[in-house]
């Protein structure tokens, strides 16, 4: 478990690492957190040329800034400190909340947001909440900084759009609904989810659903939002036939694998109770 | 603890004696960070060695092509099969398969490849890195064979045969055990259950994976192996076998051990190789194994399929047991092979005379199968139990009536059962009783099953069950092949400081031997606990011994050490009498760090000047030997069996599978605890290990490519501290007849009841569903599936 030569590169900044991920050609390997990075390189699952160690480049990727409603969160901000964040506890809650499902305390001091979404594991929480609040995000590339919606970022099991000369440098959150419920379940604990469930909307004075998005993790080969099920609760209450009918309609986009953690079926059996289960919950009060 | 008091010795009032909650004499240095594990062990000039391992279930080796890899800078040397054949012996087997034929196991695979992860080449060079470069640039032409993997499919006419010069069939042996008459018996039940169980193959995951550093100093003809081993007297008599020296030759040390379970049982190919590279290479090779290695090449365990009947009468007394089980042995014999022991226990704490048990061995291309902590008792108490608590509703009766009608009582003891087990002593039903109080069986039976008002179903499970501890004796261990005796050794050295050192074989790997051998030394002799050090693992100084495995160690050391204790502690009485002008030596005791004068309390002599006086030979009595050392070996007379109940309460959500494990309690009987903290804490240790094998554990081939697919630690669920269930631990303590000071074996019987007790609690919670689990490990996936077939049946019937 060593992995293959490579070069180790240490930019000073965003642009001296964008100018070093173009001479690679693609070759080179970003690193952050290294949790999901140094691991693959062990088992020589990667074998880039060269990796680009971002980790001294905090001042311009390791920031949370607030723009009117939005908040923007740099891809080197880690685990640890979106859960210790009063920024995030107040702007972004469920980001927080999240953060205590991820592997274990080591994990969350090293791992990073863009470390997360560039990873693209489709049972990965930052991925599915990055999904369900509608995140935009920031690229840059030699040829300057671009932004993909979230809903166009991923694209297969550790896929996304990114190219291979791009770095991650931030996700840009829109003002997030007043409620939220998250549910996972995994083998162990803290393992990567067989199902995960998230729910968000606003609740009005007269017991109206608004900005309602329900997102699935573990049961594609990405984390996919649930249209028809979120539509079905849109400006409605939630009574319990809504909420069973919306369960039944979020398995209209499930695509479940086979795997050690779960069979397809089990998972696809899963789908609608825990959608159930969590907007059941959320109506009830319980957030989170 | 329970009512039962422990007759102890007059000694046991010494501080830290037998006994006592000594704190761990291994802790100082662990907890300092200042163990020496074998990774640590780091000389001068040392290489490191990479393997190369066959990717397929089984392969023929075509060609291999090494050029590229031998001109990569910093590679020193590469071995392949034919080099393997010629200098070295296939590794041999240490407890064998009684009328199994041996299959040759060579260090490389010769021709043919067996096994996924099976080594094909060797490769040492200055860094692990290089090496590991050096073994992707060999090109090895391999050509895939058609491959077994399902342990019931290898017996089919149809199966491959995976070693077709040896055998026939992929049935290595069948070894039948019985006595009675079960099928006469068994015609005449009123009810006979019976079903097919299959065990989940499962790994140990020791912290410290597999690790040597072999050196070689040709002038000396000395091969020294530092090895992460439990056994280093049997790892030397197996190297010298495999490389043709003598034993002489070959000093094998074993320093901290980070954990063994049963998977460090001799030795295996990368073990011989690097030795192999560092007698050629004339410097020192280094290889630990990493934990992708680990999960292909290092033994896994457990995997069986058990065919049980249980015949009763009516009112539900059990008059016979059967149990056809096949064993999966891999695709080649470890030294351990597949567990013995399903069959020694199969008719578990109860009253059967008639009884018939199989064990079918059979080959299949995966990792070899060894031994692992419970060595075939779990296996077989999934099985049984299951059925018991199926009989009982089949007559109508509580599974805790019907254990306690049918449990052996302490007056039936001692007792032969069909296995050919001898149980010593116990009260069986005193364990269970203790669960049966603690976890309220009648408040919850009282409570029934629910549904509470989150959807959730109530479950309490049960199991009995006993565990072999030790052998019976060197003469039952012939009978069967074993290449190893029953007995313990140890030596006791007096040092100049009024110290003793004392010598073992049994090395440190978690078990804490250092602190149990002590407190027992320093009970018998009457020296200070903390004056005591143990040496142990290094076959160059320690008396040769057998090894630590099978819940043996303590149940024959305790004897050798009582022995060596008592002849050393007698001769420095003799000295010390001498000194202080004293007829005789009656009344003398040693009372920490001095000999007392019971006459005149006052008057003492430091047990330091004692001690100096024998090793100079200055001062001691006419006709008294110099020195003062004692080496005994013990063989107990039997093997004994330590015992226990188990109760698990689950809270089951009917529409997920899902289960929470509320409450889990076990009662256990080790004998005579020397340390009863230690004993919490093996229990507790194994327990761990028997959930993540009742619970998440499951090694998992592909059928289609034959190939491990969860061989990591990403996707092997084995639980964390997070996952393990709460257990409340209660003792009784019944001393054995059989062993020196009353012990019982207490390092393997945590693995035993979690299986039984959480497949039973799970089925009772479903029992208005009919849920019969058949089948470890106990997922959600699996109980939701159970359901289902339970609700498509009552629907179709
Ligand atoms: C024991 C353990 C348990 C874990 N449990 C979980 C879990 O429960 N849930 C979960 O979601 N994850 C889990 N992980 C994975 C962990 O969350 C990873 O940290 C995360 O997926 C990647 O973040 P990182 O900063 O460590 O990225 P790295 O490992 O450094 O990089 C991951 C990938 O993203 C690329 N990359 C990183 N940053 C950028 C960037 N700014 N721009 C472009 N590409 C980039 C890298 O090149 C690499 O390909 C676990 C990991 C471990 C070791």
């Amino acid at each position: 478990m060593k992995p293959a030569p490579f070069d180790y590169i240490r930019p000073a900044t965003v642009a001296q690492a964008v100018d070093a991920l173009d001479q690679h050609a693609g070759m080179a390997r970003v690193l952050a957190g290294g949790q999901s990075l140094v691991p693959m390189l062990g088992m020589r699952l990667m074998r880039p040329s060269a990796l680009i160690d971002i980790n001294g480049l905090e001042d311009e990727l390791g920031r949370i800034e607030c723009s009117g409603s939005e908040t923007t969160v740099g891809a080197l901000v880690r685990y640890a400190t979106l859960e210790r964040s009063p920024v995030i506890s107040e702007r972004l809650p469920l980001l927080a909340h999240v953060v205590r499902y991820i592997g274990d305390r080591q994990v969350r001091n090293r791992g990073t947001l863009g470390g997360a979404v560039a990873q693209s594991d489709p049972t990965g929480e930052m991925g599915l909440v990055c999904l369900a609040l509608g995140a935009s995000v920031l690229a840059r590339g030699s040829g300057g900084e671009r932004t993909i919606p979230i809903e166009q970022f991923f694209e297969g099991s550790y896929a996304n759009v990114l190219e291979p000369e791009e770095l991650l440098v931030a996700l840009r959150f829109p003002l997030a609904p007043s409620r939220c419920r998250f549910f996972e379940r995994g083998r162990k604990h803290n393992d990567f989810a067989l199902i995960s469930v998230v729910a968000v909307g606003s609740e009005d004075a007269d017991g109206r659903w608004h900005d309602v998005r329900i997102a699935l993790g573990g049961i594609n080969d990405r984390p996919v939002l649930a249209p028809a099920a979120a539509a079905r609760l849109e400006g409605a209450r939630w009574d319990a036939a809504a909420i069973e009918e919306a369960a039944q309609l979020a398995l209209e986009v499930a695509d479940p694998p086979d795997d050690v953690r779960a069979s397809a079926d089990y998972r696809r059996h899963l789908v609608p109770v825990h959608v159930r289960r969590v907007l059941t919950d959320l109506a009830a009060g319980e957030d989170r | 603890m329970s009512e039962t008091t422990i007759e102890r010795d007059r000694t046991a009032q010494r501080p830290n004696g037998i006994g006592a909650d000594a704190p761990r004499k291994e802790d100082d240095r662990l907890l300092r960070g200042d163990g020496r594990f074998t990774d640590d062990v780091d000389p001068a000039r040392a290489l490191h060695m990479a393997v190369g391992r066959c990717p397929f279930p089984h392969a023929r080796i075509l060609a291999v092509d090494v050029s590229a890899a031998s001109e990569l800078e910093g590679v020193r040397q590469i071995l392949v099969g034919a080099d393997v054949a010629r200098r070295s012996e296939p590794i041999s087997v240490l407890r064998p398969v009684p009328g199994a034929p041996p299959l040759p196991f060579y260090a490389l695979a010769q021709d043919v490849a067996v096994f996924e992860g099976q080594p094909i080449v060797s490769v040492v060079a200055t860094s692990r890195a290089i090496a590991e470069d050096a073994v992707e640039l060999i090109e090895i032409d391999y050509d895939p064979l058609p491959h077994v993997s399902d342990t019931i499919g290898a017996l089919e006419p149809d199966a491959p045969v995976l070693h077709p010069g040896v055998l026939s069939s992929n049935l290595l042996a069948t070894n039948p055990q019985g006595a009675g008459e079960p099928e006469e018996r068994m015609a005449q039940a009123d009810v006979v259950v019976e079903d097919r169980f299959h065990i989940n193959r499962v790994t140990g995951l020791p912290m410290e994976t597999r690790a040597i550093v072999a050196q070689w100093r040709p002038g000396a003809r000395e091969l020294t192996v530092h090895h992460s081993t439990q056994v280093p007297h049997l790892v030397r008599k197996q190297l010298a076998e495999s490389l043709r020296m003598v034993e002489g030759e070959i000093r094998v040390i074993a320093g901290d051990v980070g954990g063994g379970f049963g998977l460090k049982l001799g030795v295996y190919p990368e073990d011989v190789l690097a030795c192999l590279h560092a007698i050629d290479l004339r410097q020192p090779v280094k290889w630990v194994e990493d934990r992708l290695e680990h999960f292909r090449a290092t033994t896994h365990a457990r995997e069986s399929v058990h065919d049980f009947r249980i015949g009763a009468t009516a009112d539900g007394r059990i008059l016979a047991m059967t149990n056809t089980y096949t064993t999966d042995l891999g695709g080649l014999n470890s030294p351990f092979g597949s567990a013995q022991l399903s069959t020694i226990v199969f008719t578990g704490p109860y009253k059967v005379e008639d009884g018939y048990v199989e064990r079918r061995v059979a080959i299949t291309n995966k990792t070899p199968i060894g031994a692992y902590r419970g060595y075939g008792q779990p296996e077989v108490n999934f099985a049984r139990e299951r059925l018991i608590d199926r009989l009982a509703r089949r007559v109508g009766k509580d599974p805790l009536e019907l254990r306690r009608q049918n449990m052996l009582r302490p007056e039936d003891l001692p007792f032969r059962n069909p296995g050919g087990g001898l149980y010593d002593s116990g009260d069986y039903l005193a364990t269970l009783e203790l669960v049966v109080d603690a976890v309220d069986y009648d408040g919850l039976r009282r409570a029934g099953r629910g549904p509470r008002p989150d959807g959730r179903l109530v479950g309490v499970g049960l199991t009995s069950f006993v565990e072999r501890t030790g052998y019976a004796s060197a003469k039952f261990l012939a009978n069967r092949g074993s290449q190893f005796g029953a007995h313990e050794s140890v030596t006791l050295r007096a040092n100049r400081s009024g110290g003793i050192d004392l010598y073992t074989g049994t090395p440190t790997f978690g078990q804490s031997s250092e602190t149990a051998f002590a407190q027992v030394c320093a009970s018998v002799i009457g020296i200070d606990f903390h004056a005591i050090r143990v040496h142990a693992g290094d076959t160059g100084a320690t008396p040769l011994n057998t090894g630590a495995f099978a819940s043996r160690t303590m149940i024959a050391a305790a004897g050798a050490l009582k022995q060596a204790s008592e002849r050393l502690r007698d001769k420095a009485l003799r000295i010390a009498a001498w000194r202080l002008e004293r007829d005789g030596v009656e009344g003398l005791a040693i009372d920490g760090d001095v000999v007392r004068d019971p006459d005149d309390p006052g008057r003492s002599i430091a047990l330091a000047e004692v001690f100096t006086a024998a090793i100079i030979g200055q001062g001691i009595p006419i006709g008294e030997e110099p020195g003062l050392e004692a080496t005994a070996h013990f063989e107990p007379e039997e093997a004994a069996y330590a015992f226990g109940s188990a109760a698990a309460v689950v809270a089951v959500d009917p529409e997920t599978g899902d289960f929470a494990i509320e409450r889990f309690v076990m009662s256990h009987d080790c004998g005579v605890a020397v340390n009863p903290l230690l004993v919490e804490g093996q229990v507790q240790g194994a327990l761990a290990q028997g959930f993540g094998a009742a619970l998440s554990e499951d090694l998992t081939y592909d059928p289609d490519t034959g190939q491990l697919v969860n061989g990591t630690m990403l996707d092997y669920f084995v639980p964390t501290a997070a996952d393990i269930p709460e257990v409340e631990l209660h003792h009784t303590a019944v001393p054995s007849p059989v062993t020196t000071f009353g012990v019982r074996g207490v390092g393997e019987i945590g693995t035993i009841p979690p299986g039984a007790a959480i497949a039973n609690a799970v089925c009772d919670a479903l029992a208005g569903e009919g849920v019969e689990l058949t089948a470890l490990p106990v997922t959600p996936e699996r109980v939701w599936r159970a359901l289902q077939q339970a609700r498509n049946r009552s629907e179709t019937s």
